[in-house]
Protein backbone atom coordinates (compact mmCIF):
# COMPACT_ATOMS: atom_id res chain seq x y z
CA UNK A 1 0.00 0.00 0.00
CA UNK A 2 3.00 2.44 0.80
CA UNK A 3 4.35 2.22 -2.95
CA UNK A 4 0.29 3.08 -3.96
CA UNK A 5 0.57 6.20 -1.67
CA UNK A 6 3.95 6.95 -2.87
CA UNK A 7 2.46 6.70 -6.13
CA UNK A 8 -0.38 9.25 -5.73
CA UNK A 9 1.95 11.67 -4.32
CA UNK A 10 3.93 12.04 -6.71
CA UNK A 11 0.75 12.33 -9.16
CA UNK A 12 -0.41 15.15 -7.33
CA UNK A 13 2.21 16.80 -5.10
CA UNK A 14 0.02 20.11 -4.50
CA UNK A 15 -2.10 18.02 -2.08
CA UNK A 16 0.70 16.23 -0.23
CA UNK A 17 -2.11 15.21 2.66
CA UNK A 18 -3.29 11.67 3.28
CA UNK A 19 -5.61 10.14 1.17
CA UNK A 20 -8.50 9.50 2.85
CA UNK A 21 -9.47 5.30 2.61
CA UNK A 22 -13.11 6.07 1.17
CA UNK A 23 -12.79 8.71 -0.82
CA UNK A 24 -13.39 8.26 -5.00
CA UNK A 25 -10.19 8.39 -6.20
CA UNK A 26 -11.39 8.39 -9.86
CA UNK A 27 -13.90 11.27 -9.58
CA UNK A 28 -11.22 13.40 -7.48
CA UNK A 29 -8.83 12.62 -10.83
CA UNK A 30 -6.64 10.94 -8.34
CA UNK A 31 -6.21 8.45 -11.14
CA UNK A 32 -7.45 10.14 -14.60
CA UNK A 33 -7.45 8.58 -17.81
CA UNK A 34 -4.18 9.67 -18.25
CA UNK A 35 -2.83 7.45 -16.01
CA UNK A 36 -4.90 5.13 -15.32
CA UNK A 37 -3.05 2.12 -17.12
CA UNK A 38 0.17 3.29 -15.51
CA UNK A 39 -1.89 2.72 -12.30
CA UNK A 40 -2.88 -1.11 -12.88
CA UNK A 41 0.55 -1.82 -14.49
CA UNK A 42 1.51 -0.72 -10.88
CA UNK A 43 -0.72 -2.51 -9.04
CA UNK A 44 -0.21 -5.91 -10.32
CA UNK A 45 3.76 -5.51 -9.54
CA UNK A 46 2.60 -4.88 -6.36
CA UNK A 47 0.05 -7.01 -5.34
CA UNK A 48 1.29 -9.90 -7.76
CA UNK A 49 -2.00 -10.42 -9.50
CA UNK A 50 -2.75 -9.60 -12.93
CA UNK A 51 -5.43 -7.75 -13.83
CA UNK A 52 -7.73 -8.59 -16.73
CA UNK A 53 -8.24 -5.71 -18.63
CA UNK A 54 -11.09 -7.09 -20.46
CA UNK A 55 -13.13 -8.02 -17.21
CA UNK A 56 -12.52 -4.93 -15.08
CA UNK A 57 -14.72 -3.22 -13.08
CA UNK A 58 -13.82 0.30 -12.43
CA UNK A 59 -15.35 0.14 -9.24
CA UNK A 60 -12.61 -2.47 -7.88
CA UNK A 61 -10.58 1.33 -8.43
CA UNK A 62 -12.92 3.34 -6.84
CA UNK A 63 -11.25 3.84 -3.28
CA UNK A 64 -8.01 3.00 -0.83
CA UNK A 65 -10.31 0.17 0.91
CA UNK A 66 -11.72 -1.41 -2.18
CA UNK A 67 -8.34 -1.76 -3.82
CA UNK A 68 -6.66 -3.22 -0.44
CA UNK A 69 -9.83 -5.11 -0.47
CA UNK A 70 -9.27 -6.56 -4.47
CA UNK A 71 -5.75 -6.79 -4.18
CA UNK A 72 -3.75 -6.41 -1.67
CA UNK A 73 -5.57 -8.81 1.08
CA UNK A 74 -4.06 -12.37 0.91
CA UNK B 1 -34.80 23.58 -47.48
CA UNK B 2 -31.44 24.42 -46.59
CA UNK B 3 -29.09 25.73 -48.80
CA UNK B 4 -25.50 24.81 -48.48
CA UNK B 5 -23.10 27.40 -49.91
CA UNK B 6 -19.98 24.63 -48.93
CA UNK B 7 -20.68 21.59 -47.24
CA UNK B 8 -21.27 21.29 -43.78
CA UNK B 9 -22.41 25.46 -43.77
CA UNK B 10 -25.92 25.63 -44.37
CA UNK B 11 -28.02 28.92 -44.71
CA UNK B 12 -31.52 28.08 -43.31
CA UNK B 13 -34.62 29.41 -44.38
CA UNK B 14 -37.84 30.90 -43.10
CA UNK B 15 -39.12 27.82 -41.45
CA UNK B 16 -35.75 25.98 -40.14
CA UNK B 17 -35.15 29.47 -39.24
CA UNK B 18 -37.95 29.39 -37.11
CA UNK B 19 -37.52 25.87 -35.70
CA UNK B 20 -34.00 27.04 -34.50
CA UNK B 21 -35.37 29.45 -32.24
CA UNK B 22 -38.78 27.99 -31.08
CA UNK B 23 -36.09 25.49 -30.01
CA UNK B 24 -33.86 27.48 -28.25
CA UNK B 25 -36.49 29.12 -26.22
CA UNK B 26 -37.44 25.48 -25.03
CA UNK B 27 -33.78 25.01 -24.16
CA UNK B 28 -33.65 28.21 -22.45
CA UNK B 29 -36.63 27.30 -20.36
CA UNK B 30 -34.85 24.09 -19.41
CA UNK B 31 -31.96 26.04 -18.42
CA UNK B 32 -33.82 28.70 -16.67
CA UNK B 33 -35.81 25.57 -14.59
CA UNK B 34 -31.80 24.36 -13.80
CA UNK B 35 -31.36 27.78 -12.26
CA UNK B 36 -28.55 28.95 -14.96
CA UNK B 37 -28.68 32.82 -15.45
CA UNK B 38 -27.87 33.68 -19.70
CA UNK B 39 -24.24 35.15 -20.64
CA UNK B 40 -22.55 35.59 -23.58
CA UNK B 41 -19.41 34.10 -24.62
CA UNK B 42 -16.53 35.25 -26.37
CA UNK B 43 -16.66 34.47 -30.48
CA UNK B 44 -13.07 33.17 -30.00
CA UNK B 45 -10.64 30.71 -27.54
CA UNK B 46 -7.15 32.02 -27.14
CA UNK B 47 -4.63 29.43 -27.76
CA UNK B 48 -2.98 29.60 -24.67
CA UNK B 49 -5.91 28.69 -22.73
CA UNK B 50 -7.14 25.76 -24.56
CA UNK B 51 -3.37 24.49 -24.48
CA UNK B 52 -4.06 24.59 -20.44
CA UNK B 53 -7.30 22.96 -20.72
CA UNK B 54 -5.99 19.47 -23.00
CA UNK B 55 -7.69 20.60 -26.14
CA UNK B 56 -5.15 20.09 -28.48
CA UNK B 57 -3.80 16.77 -26.86
CA UNK B 58 -7.98 15.71 -26.94
CA UNK B 59 -9.43 17.43 -29.89
CA UNK B 60 -6.34 18.04 -32.55
CA UNK B 61 -8.80 17.05 -35.26
CA UNK B 62 -11.27 19.78 -34.54
CA UNK B 63 -9.05 22.47 -33.99
CA UNK B 64 -10.23 25.61 -36.92
CA UNK B 65 -7.48 28.69 -36.05
CA UNK B 66 -8.21 31.98 -36.73
CA UNK B 67 -5.70 33.55 -39.02
CA UNK B 68 -5.09 37.32 -40.72
CA UNK B 69 -2.76 38.16 -42.93
CA UNK B 70 0.74 39.93 -42.78
CA UNK B 71 1.18 43.34 -43.56
CA UNK B 72 2.74 42.21 -46.70
CA UNK B 73 0.04 39.60 -47.17
CA UNK B 74 -2.30 43.10 -47.07
CA UNK B 75 -0.56 45.03 -49.47
CA UNK B 76 -0.21 42.31 -52.00
CA UNK B 77 -3.78 41.20 -51.85
CA UNK B 78 -4.62 45.66 -52.37
CA UNK B 79 -2.41 45.24 -55.35
CA UNK B 80 -4.51 42.40 -56.58
CA UNK B 81 -2.45 39.08 -55.65
CA UNK B 82 -4.77 36.09 -55.92
CA UNK B 83 -6.35 35.08 -52.08
CA UNK B 84 -4.34 31.57 -53.15
CA UNK B 85 -1.00 33.14 -53.47
CA UNK B 86 -1.35 35.35 -50.78
CA UNK B 87 -2.17 32.09 -48.85
CA UNK B 88 1.80 31.58 -47.32
CA UNK B 89 1.12 35.17 -45.52
CA UNK B 90 -1.54 34.02 -43.53
CA UNK B 91 -0.11 34.10 -39.77
CA UNK B 92 -1.81 32.87 -36.82
CA UNK B 93 -3.97 35.22 -34.49
CA UNK B 94 -3.15 32.91 -31.41
CA UNK B 95 -7.10 32.58 -31.41
CA UNK B 96 -9.12 29.30 -32.11
CA UNK B 97 -12.51 29.24 -33.15
CA UNK B 98 -14.94 27.40 -30.34
CA UNK B 99 -15.65 23.77 -30.77
CA UNK B 100 -18.09 24.07 -27.85
CA UNK B 101 -19.94 26.87 -25.60
CA UNK B 102 -18.54 25.69 -22.24
CA UNK B 103 -15.02 26.92 -22.84
CA UNK B 104 -15.61 30.33 -22.72
CA UNK B 105 -17.86 30.19 -19.80
CA UNK B 106 -15.57 28.42 -17.83
CA UNK B 107 -12.91 31.25 -18.91
CA UNK B 108 -15.27 33.70 -17.31
CA UNK B 109 -14.39 32.29 -13.69
CA UNK B 110 -10.48 31.41 -13.96
CA UNK B 111 -9.28 32.05 -10.62
CA UNK B 112 -12.62 32.61 -8.70
CA UNK B 113 -13.37 31.12 -5.52
CA UNK B 114 -16.89 30.52 -5.87
CA UNK B 115 -19.53 30.97 -2.53
CA UNK B 116 -22.03 29.37 -4.43
CA UNK B 117 -22.61 27.54 -7.50
CA UNK B 118 -22.70 28.68 -10.72
CA UNK B 119 -25.05 27.96 -13.31
CA UNK B 120 -24.99 29.47 -16.44
CA UNK B 121 -26.30 29.37 -19.91
CA UNK B 122 -25.31 30.14 -23.36
CA UNK B 123 -25.25 29.88 -27.11
CA UNK B 124 -22.72 30.23 -29.18
CA UNK B 125 -22.06 29.66 -32.84
CA UNK B 126 -19.37 26.50 -32.98
CA UNK B 127 -16.94 24.77 -35.38
CA UNK B 128 -15.65 21.56 -35.91
CA UNK B 129 -12.60 20.58 -38.90
CA UNK B 130 -14.54 17.34 -39.36
CA UNK B 131 -13.52 14.19 -41.85
CA UNK B 132 -17.38 14.48 -43.59
CA UNK B 133 -20.42 16.48 -43.43
CA UNK B 134 -24.28 15.25 -44.02
CA UNK B 135 -27.02 17.38 -44.39
CA UNK B 136 -27.92 18.96 -40.74
CA UNK B 137 -26.77 16.21 -38.99
CA UNK B 138 -22.63 17.23 -39.45
CA UNK B 139 -21.54 20.68 -39.77
CA UNK B 140 -18.71 22.48 -39.84
CA UNK B 141 -20.44 25.50 -38.09
CA UNK B 142 -23.66 25.16 -36.04
CA UNK B 143 -24.97 26.24 -32.80
CA UNK B 144 -24.83 25.35 -29.57
CA UNK B 145 -26.54 25.78 -26.16
CA UNK B 146 -24.87 24.78 -23.50
CA UNK B 147 -26.46 24.54 -19.50
CA UNK B 148 -23.27 24.94 -17.03
CA UNK B 149 -23.13 24.13 -13.36
CA UNK B 150 -19.58 24.66 -11.14
CA UNK B 151 -19.99 24.00 -7.60
CA UNK B 152 -20.21 21.19 -5.81
CA UNK B 153 -19.14 17.39 -6.68
CA UNK B 154 -23.11 16.22 -5.57
CA UNK B 155 -24.41 19.40 -7.33
CA UNK B 156 -22.61 18.51 -10.43
CA UNK B 157 -24.11 15.27 -10.36
CA UNK B 158 -27.51 16.70 -9.37
CA UNK B 159 -27.64 18.70 -12.29
CA UNK B 160 -27.44 16.33 -14.95
CA UNK B 161 -30.01 14.15 -13.07
CA UNK B 162 -32.25 17.22 -13.84
CA UNK B 163 -31.06 18.12 -17.15
CA UNK B 164 -31.80 14.20 -18.29
CA UNK B 165 -35.04 14.67 -16.84
CA UNK B 166 -36.22 17.86 -18.44
CA UNK B 167 -34.80 16.44 -22.17
CA UNK B 168 -36.56 13.41 -21.68
CA UNK B 169 -39.43 15.53 -20.95
CA UNK B 170 -39.19 17.97 -23.92
CA UNK B 171 -38.75 15.20 -26.50
CA UNK B 172 -41.92 13.60 -25.45
CA UNK B 173 -44.01 17.20 -25.85
CA UNK B 174 -42.22 17.71 -29.32
CA UNK B 175 -42.45 13.76 -30.38
CA UNK B 176 -38.80 13.41 -31.27
CA UNK B 177 -37.53 9.50 -29.81
CA UNK B 178 -34.12 9.57 -28.06
CA UNK B 179 -32.24 6.91 -25.90
CA UNK B 180 -29.38 8.05 -24.01
CA UNK B 181 -26.33 6.38 -24.38
CA UNK B 182 -22.47 6.56 -23.64
CA UNK B 183 -20.65 8.61 -25.96
CA UNK B 184 -18.85 6.29 -29.02
CA UNK B 185 -16.75 9.41 -30.57
CA UNK B 186 -14.31 7.02 -32.69
CA UNK B 187 -11.27 9.58 -32.02
CA UNK B 188 -12.37 9.90 -28.22
CA UNK B 189 -12.77 5.89 -28.05
CA UNK B 190 -9.97 4.87 -30.02
CA UNK B 191 -7.68 2.27 -29.16
CA UNK B 192 -4.94 3.11 -26.38
CA UNK B 193 -4.67 3.40 -22.84
CA UNK B 194 -5.71 6.88 -22.52
CA UNK B 195 -9.90 6.07 -23.35
CA UNK B 196 -9.78 2.90 -21.43
CA UNK B 197 -10.90 4.62 -18.32
CA UNK B 198 -13.77 6.70 -20.65
CA UNK B 199 -15.14 3.00 -21.71
CA UNK B 200 -14.83 2.23 -18.30
CA UNK B 201 -16.50 4.90 -16.60
CA UNK B 202 -18.12 6.88 -19.11
CA UNK B 203 -17.99 11.10 -18.59
CA UNK B 204 -20.21 11.73 -21.67
CA UNK B 205 -23.44 10.46 -22.50
CA UNK B 206 -25.39 11.86 -25.61
CA UNK B 207 -28.87 11.68 -26.54
CA UNK B 208 -29.06 10.09 -29.59
CA UNK B 209 -32.35 9.71 -32.15
CA UNK B 210 -33.21 6.55 -34.45
CA UNK B 211 -30.76 7.58 -37.18
CA UNK B 212 -27.77 7.34 -34.76
CA UNK B 213 -27.53 11.29 -34.49
CA UNK B 214 -26.26 12.90 -31.29
CA UNK B 215 -28.52 15.55 -30.48
CA UNK B 216 -26.98 16.65 -27.19
CA UNK B 217 -24.95 15.62 -24.44
CA UNK B 218 -24.96 15.28 -20.80
CA UNK B 219 -20.92 15.44 -19.44
CA UNK B 220 -19.32 15.27 -16.39
CA UNK B 221 -16.19 17.14 -15.90
CA UNK B 222 -15.21 15.91 -12.40
CA UNK B 223 -12.95 18.09 -11.34
CA UNK B 224 -10.66 19.06 -14.43
CA UNK B 225 -11.43 22.38 -14.97
CA UNK B 226 -11.68 23.56 -11.69
CA UNK B 227 -8.02 22.17 -11.14
CA UNK B 228 -6.82 23.69 -14.48
CA UNK B 229 -8.46 26.93 -14.29
CA UNK B 230 -7.84 27.53 -10.51
CA UNK B 231 -11.60 27.92 -10.14
CA UNK B 232 -12.31 26.56 -6.22
CA UNK B 233 -15.46 25.47 -4.22
CA UNK B 234 -15.56 25.20 -0.65
CA UNK B 235 -11.77 25.66 -0.39
CA UNK B 236 -10.98 23.13 -3.18
CA UNK B 237 -10.95 22.37 -6.88
CA UNK B 238 -14.56 23.02 -8.55
CA UNK B 239 -16.80 20.15 -10.00
CA UNK B 240 -18.98 20.98 -13.16
CA UNK B 241 -21.17 19.51 -15.37
CA UNK B 242 -22.68 20.69 -18.60
CA UNK B 243 -25.99 20.03 -20.58
CA UNK B 244 -25.63 20.29 -24.74
CA UNK B 245 -27.99 20.89 -27.44
CA UNK B 246 -26.49 20.84 -31.10
CA UNK B 247 -29.32 22.91 -32.46
CA UNK B 248 -28.99 22.60 -36.27
CA UNK B 249 -29.51 18.56 -35.08
CA UNK B 250 -32.64 18.99 -33.25
CA UNK B 251 -34.13 20.71 -36.09
CA UNK B 252 -32.82 17.39 -38.08
CA UNK B 253 -34.63 15.33 -35.66
CA UNK B 254 -38.08 17.37 -35.73
CA UNK B 255 -38.21 17.42 -39.82
CA UNK B 256 -37.06 13.74 -39.86
CA UNK B 257 -39.94 12.69 -36.97
CA UNK B 258 -42.35 14.71 -38.60
CA UNK B 259 -41.73 14.73 -42.16
CA UNK B 260 -41.40 18.59 -43.27
CA UNK B 261 -40.29 21.77 -41.81
CA UNK B 262 -43.88 23.03 -41.32
CA UNK B 263 -45.32 19.78 -39.84
CA UNK B 264 -42.42 20.12 -37.32
CA UNK B 265 -43.11 23.83 -36.31
CA UNK B 266 -46.71 22.90 -35.96
CA UNK B 267 -45.43 20.57 -33.35
CA UNK B 268 -42.80 22.80 -31.55
CA UNK B 269 -46.05 25.78 -31.17
CA UNK B 270 -48.54 23.13 -29.68
CA UNK B 271 -45.67 22.67 -27.32
CA UNK B 272 -45.44 26.18 -26.40
CA UNK B 273 -48.67 26.34 -25.78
Amino acid sequence: MDELLTWFKEKDPEHNVSIPRDVDLIETRLIDSLNFLEFVILLERVSGKSVDLSSLNVDDFRTLERIETGFLSV
Amino acid sequence: MATFPQPGLPALDPAETAILSLLDDQFQRIGATLGAVPVTGPALLPQDDLTKLDYFRNFPHLALAAAGFSVEGVRDLADGKPVDAASADLRPTGNYLPSATCYGLFLTLRGVALTDPQRLTAVGLCFRNESHYEGLRRLRGFRMREVLYVGSQEGATAHLDAAVDLVHSLTAAIGVKITLEAASDPFYLGDGARPLLARLDPVKHEFLISDGTAIGSVNKHRNFFGERLDIRFDGNAAYSSCLAFGLERWAHALVREHGTAEHALAALRAARE
